[in-house]
């Protein structure tokens, strides 16, 4: 009973995701856009200060006290747990040979429960929002999520669909497996871009800086060289009529 | 009498047509040649400053903090064009702006590249960087494009891009960088522009929250 009200609540919450991302028929919203912006900067607050007292203090003892081999071991574990969702958005994208070599990876670093990365080849991520962007599902109103941080409202239900899909498709044991290692993965993640964070939290605008950071290098990870040439182009214009 | 008419019509054409083609040949070569030029001329920058920040890393390492930022910025002046891109992160707003609070933004704007790249520069020591293709764009803009490589492959590779232009004074300097597709100016304009229109245009307002952290 239980688990088909979440199942419930989880394809509601999905649907009206992707209506709204639907509802504009820009493939990227303006980063000037931001309709949520008061609730998002007041999430901000709440994430950056959980963050400095006590995500940040945790990842700091945790690159200063652990050795870089285990962080690494650590690290690509946890990639390890997320190659299932790469196999399957990949797949549903067309992308054979991603899903081919994610496939073979994941098969092959389960030897080692992916502590040790074997195959030192790299894939290309995919996960639910990116299916999403190649179905041409815009990417909506920008959100920062408690405890996530900044996504778009179609990065949050890619979100949502891939967390469903991994407990749909895995067993018991995996899925309480990764919903233990959040923590860790926060901490991970976190541990490899702490100076970053904290430069920006000091500079005029944080929350803006995020959002632009986020936006940029999730546009980039999607659409790759299409959008880079696109911003290019806008930017050379620009830059050439400052230059005159 | 026509036909002689007709001949010295028809050698007449043949000549211009033959100094047309020339002076096409010459103009074409030039534009070819000052191409090139400054392909090389926005490569070889970028490869110096790689070379001067390597250097700087390893030389300024037991140095004081401030006597380090120091350093850094000058030579950060010595190759990023600050005034195109006070510029380019205001947008309409520079023109609002007194000639006080331009220098004053420029300033700034020092301190945080400094502070960005005084974040990195421990690890670009044991880094290498390989210079990618360059292109041309437009009239007047230069692409290189390069990438940091971990020796030891502990690191994922970073992609970067160059954009340079020539100053008044022919000189090549960076107008912005992008790593992995996230552009500086870019971010930075995100974030002055919002404020800037948030304060209807104050730039006291933008420069007492850039320097309040710093």
């Amino acid at each position: 009973m239980i688990k088909k009200s979440k199942f419930l609540f989880v394809n509601l919450i999905t649907a009206i995701f992707i209506l709204n991302g639907c509802s504009s028929s820009k493939k990227f919203a303006s980063e000037n856009k931001d309709p949520f912006e008061k609730i998002n900067r007041n999430v901000f607050e709440f994430n950056k200060y959980i963050d400095q007292k006590i995500i940040s203090p945790i990842s700091k003892t945790y690159i200063k006290k652990i050795p870089p081999k285990v962080r690494t071991g650590v690290s690509d574990h946890l990639d390890w747990m997320n190659t299932p969702s790469t196999i399957i958005n990949s797949a549903l994208q067309a992308d054979m040979e991603n899903t081919i070599l994610a496939s073979a990876k994941f098969l092959l670093n389960g030897l080692t429960f992916g502590f040790y990365d074997l195959d030192k080849g790299d894939i290309k991520k995919r996960d639910f929002g990116s299916t999403l962007a190649k179905l041409n599902v815009s990417e909506g109103p920008f959100l920062m999520v408690p405890f996530l941080g900044p996504k778009t409202t179609r990065d949050l239900t890619g979100t949502i669909l891939d967390k469903q899909n991994m407990a749909t498709l895995s067993s018991n044991a995996f899925d309480n497996l990764s919903l233990a290692e959040i923590p860790v993965n926060m901490v991970d993640k976190r541990g490899k871009i702490l100076k970053t964070i904290d430069n920006i939290y000091l500079s005029a605008d944080p929350y803006i800086k995020i959002k632009s950071f986020y936006l940029q290098n999730r546009r980039n990870e999607i659409y790759g060289e299409k959008y880079l040439e696109n911003k290019n182009n806008n930017l050379d214009a620009e830059f050439e009529k400052l230059l005159d | 009498m026509q036909n002689l008419k007709n001949f010295w019509i028809s050698k007449q054409i043949s000549k211009l047509l033959t100094y047309t083609v020339i002076i096409f040949l010459i103009l074409n070569v030039n534009i070819y040649k000052s191409f090139s030029n400054n392909l090389d001329k926005g490569e070889a920058i970028v490869q110096q400053m790689i070379v001067e920040a390597k250097n700087h890393a390893i030389d300024t390492i037991k140095l004081e903090p401030k006597e380090r930022s120091t350093k850094i910025e000058l030579l950060i002046k010595k190759y990023v064009n600050l005034d195109f891109m006070g510029r380019a992160t205001t947008g309409t707003f520079w023109k609002k702006a007194s000639k006080k609070q331009r220098e004053m933004y420029k300033t700034a704007l020092l301190k945080q590249i400094v502070l960005t790249i005084e974040e990195h520069l421990n690890t670009l020591a044991t880094l290498s960087y390989e210079q990618k293709k360059s292109e041309k764009r437009g009239k007047k803009l230069v692409y290189v494009r390069g990438l940091i490589k971990d020796p030891n492959g502990n690191k994922p590779e970073v992609n970067l891009l160059w954009k340079l232009a020539a100053d008044k004074t022919g000189s090549f300097l960076i107008l912005d960088l992008e790593i992995e597709g996230i552009s500086l100016v870019s971010s930075q304009k995100a974030e002055a522009v919002s404020i800037l229109r948030k304060n209807k245009g104050d730039f006291n307002i933008l420069l007492e929250n850039m320097n309040k952290n710093q």
